[in-house]
């Protein structure tokens, strides 16, 4: 961050305070007054990030370097294993273990077939159905806000519970009365036990992502709507062409936020894998993260798996937020373009 | 992590967020589990006064184990056990010891089955007792009992008891069709195709897809050697030859349907049996017990035949199930736990005590006990069958080769994971067992210790 741009406000704010000060020769006391608010500025600006600051050491760099850190060394014994242990630093070798083992990569495998299911729908659906609130189209309106945002309140691993009790065969209303009109399906087989996760994961965060967008479409400006109405374009016109482009800097965050949810999907398979042997005990890599350090007491590959699955989400979000800048920056130039 | 957490970044369209308040929030979003070790409170151990009895703590989920211990407490006034009833091993258990280990309070003693010993020794849960064990325990345990829980001459517990693996079956099935019992494995399936035909909707038994534990136990029989440790180094072998064979002949009489395909320690497991679907059972002594209970109408019905042989020359048998104590690293008497282990597993009135609590079948690795197990046990369900003679018999055929590996409940779990979705029609057994291989490798490598595949 330069020292130029304060933080706080955006370029163009900043931008404006440099034209002034290249074109005229300032007076002293300007000068001066002009200081003084800068740094009264900067005060204030180190007094509001402070806390975030604190936190993000706190919370994430200080636990990311402790997994970094243990995932280097181990415990060693020699030969079979059955004399005294000894601290030693072990290099890459729970990074080789974890990238050599088929169940962290299938459980890799499985988390990208989730995200190829999970985040388009996600993301059409909850933007669907916040163009529909948006619109008027839907009568109580603040019913139906409040009916789909209800599920994000229910804790995960309850949402999990009553969805396992729903999929379940001999428990579940759903697949007797399914059974009673001569539709058996097994919600927990090899292929259909992904896309019941997918469901519930739909099914909790369904109303969040939809209120996030509904928020973004309450601040597209009303003159254009309207332009666009006098312009003679109907109500999906008027969605597609008008609204959907204004809203796609909340499309790309709720795809990030999505997408870093769905690679540490935990929750509900740990749950289902309770219930299903199809659901193994590595099914996803935050799985197979918890099973190395509390079944097989490999802190050190449980460590290097955490780094891996870390730098694959930070690698994602990143390559997600660069392709939208540029998507986008090209959208911009379309529109300048047949202006 | 949900992403409620982020509300603070809803965005007004137009607006730009900091690139790098947006990788910070994106990093925060991305934090993984934290990786802390749950604290349980465990049983740390009180130390004896000049007066009073030593106290040492005894964590167990062995049915009885309250009544042992009271009369432990009455026998004797040196040491008082404090017990402390604790879920299954897979159920909880284990973790709960490993983490009370970890936390530096782990009982004094411990209860481990046979496959994972290995494991808490080299976790160094387990304390190497060599010389707290004498020579007149050792005398009276069953060498290839005490040989699965010594390595490198190490002895890191103490059998309690040990199940070779038997064939229960339903005497009064096998006579209305007129099928005798099969000796050898040939005979099994030929048995089983004729059963399949007299009564369709039956099979002469289950193929647990729940059972990592069955399975070993019949590569165990056939002579293989999944994890070898005579040079210091664990060899993994789980395809060996003999593996093969047995997988191949499991592998048959699934794809004929010969066997049913489903898990057997569930409740559907049970209700096949119930309803007499099942012609027999292929489990652990134990097992004679376990059916006695689950299984209360359909006594006299039952017998006991030994498990199905390779070769009738040369009989053999892997075991299947079984439990062990251990004195962990954090005793402070581990002489004391030592003596309550003893005669836990080698004293009549511990098995006395032991039997009352309800039925069981037993064998005990102490093996001058098996008088007082089969005084204890009432054989009416079998008819009278003079059972524990064929246990006796049985236990001396456990082949003597067998080791299990550092990490079997991850490896029996991988296992067990791959058998399901053979039961969905997905892979083989032999897939099973190769991706047990394979997800085991990286485990015991990345702990550091001497390792390499026998086989692939």
């Amino acid at each position: 961050m330069s020292a130029t741009t304060v933080p706080g406000t955006g370029p163009d704010a900043g931008a404006g305070h440099g034209t002034g000060a290249g074109i005229r020769p300032a007076t002293v006391p300007r000068e001066r007054a002009r200081h003084t608010a800068r740094r009264r500025q900067l005060g204030a600006c180190a007094a509001l990030m402070t806390p975030f600051f604190v936190l993000l050491v706190v919370v994430f760099l200080v636990p990311v370097g402790g997994a970094v850190w243990l995932s280097f060394f181990s415990d060693d014994q020699p030969g079979l294993g059955f004399g005294p242990e000894r601290t030693v630093f072990a290099g890459l070798r729970s990074y080789r273990a974890v990238l050599s083992d088929p169940t962290f990569l299938a459980g890799l495998g499985t988390t990208a077939l989730y995200c190829l299911l999970y985040l388009p729908l996600m993301v059409l659906l909850a933007l669907v159905l916040a163009l529909l609130l948006d619109s008027g189209a839907v009568r109580l309106r603040r019913t139906a806000q409040l009916a789909l945002f209800l599920p994000h309140a229910v804790p995960g691993l309850i949402a999990a519970v009553i969805w396992l009790y729903l999929y379940t065969p001999g428990l579940s209303p759903v697949v007797e009365l399914l059974g009673k009109a001569d539709i058996s399906i097994d919600f927990l087989g090899v292929h259909t036990v992904l896309p019941s996760i997918v469901n519930i994961a739909m099914w909790s965060n369904l109303g969040y992502n939809t209120v996030i967008f509904y928020a973004a479409l309450q601040a597209v400006p009303r003159e254009l709507t309207e332009a666009a109405l006098v312009d003679g374009a109907g109500p999906v016109r008027t969605a597609l062409r008008i609204k959907v482009p204004l809203v796609r800097a909340s499309a790309v965050m709720v795809a990030m936020f999505t997408l870093i949810w769905s690679l540490q999907l935990f929750t509900e398979p740990m749950l289902l894998s309770q219930a299903t042997p199809i659901v193994g005990s590595r099914y996803t890599p935050n799985m197979y993260i918890y099973d190395a350090a509390f079944t097989r007491n490999n802190y050190g590959l449980a460590a290097a798996a955490s780094v891996v699955l870390l730098a694959v989400t930070v690698a994602l979000s990143y390559g997600l937020s660069r392709w939208s800048n540029r998507t986008g920056g090209a959208a911009r130039a379309d529109e300048e373009g047949t202006r | 992590m949900s992403p409620s957490s982020h509300e603070g970044g809803i965005r007004v369209p137009g607006h730009r967020i900091r690139r790098f308040t947006r990788t910070a929030l994106t990093a925060l979003a991305a934090l993984p589990l934290l990786l802390t070790a749950a604290c349980t409170g465990g049983g740390a151990t009180a130390a004896g006064t000049a007066d009073g009895p030593v106290h040492i703590t005894f964590w167990s989920a062995l049915r009885g184990s309250q009544e042992v211990v009271d009369a432990y407490n009455r026998s004797q006034r040196r040491i008082h056990v404090d017990f402390q009833q604790i879920p299954a091993g897979n159920q909880g258990g284990y973790a709960k010891l490993s983490n009370a280990a970890r936390a530096g309070n782990a009982p004094d003693v411990a209860t481990l089955e046979y496959p994972q010993v290995p494991g808490f020794a080299i976790d160094g849960v387990a304390r190497d007792i060599t010389p707290l064990v004498g020579e007149r325990l050792r005398k009276k345990l069953l060498p290839q009992a005490l040989a699965l829980t010594t390595f490198e001459g190490r002895t890191f517990s103490v059998p309690l008891d040990v199940e070779p693996m038997v064939f229960l079956y339903r005497h009064d099935l096998f006579s209305k069709h007129d099928i005798a019992v099969p000796r050898t494995w040939a005979q099994f399936e030929a048995a089983a195709r004729k059963i399949k035909r007299a009564a369709p909707g039956s099979r002469i038994a289950t193929f647990p897809t729940d059972g990592g534990t069955q399975l070993s136990a019949w590569a165990w029989q056939a002579g293989a050697r999944w994890f070898d440790t005579s040079d210091g180094t664990w060899t993994v072998s789980m395809t060996d030859e003999p593996t093969r064979k047995v997988a191949a002949y499991w592998q048959r009489l699934i794809d004929r349907e010969l066997v049913f395909l489903n898990s057997v320690d569930t409740q559907e497991g049970s209700a096949q049996v119930g309803r007499g679907e099942v012609f027999g059972k292929l489990a652990g002594a134990w097992d004679a017990g376990g059916t006695m209970s689950s299984q209360p109408g359909q006594k006299g019905r039952w017998r006991v035949a030994p498990m199905p042989r390779w070769d009738l020359e040369h009989p053999r048998v892997g075991t299947h199930g079984g439990s062990t104590f251990a004195v962990t690293k954090d005793s402070r008497h581990p002489k004391e736990a030592m003596d309550f282990i003893e005669w836990q597993v080698s004293s009549p009135e511990a098995l006395k005590a032991r039997l009352a609590s309800g039925i069981s079948s037993q064998y005990p690795a102490a093996t001058g006990l098996v008088p007082v197990a089969r005084k204890a046990m009432d054989t009416s369900y079998f008819a009278g069958q003079d059972i524990y003679s064929l246990f006796r018999r049985e236990a001396g055929h456990i082949s003597g080769q067998w080791k299990w590996g550092p990490r079997m409940t991850a490896t029996l779990r991988i296992v067990q994971d791959r058998l399901a979705r053979v039961g969905e029609g997905q892979g083989t057994v032999l897939d099973a067992l190769r991706a047990g291989q394979r997800a085991t490798m990286p485990d015991l490598e990345s702990l550091g210790l001497n390792v390499r595949e026998g086989s692939r």
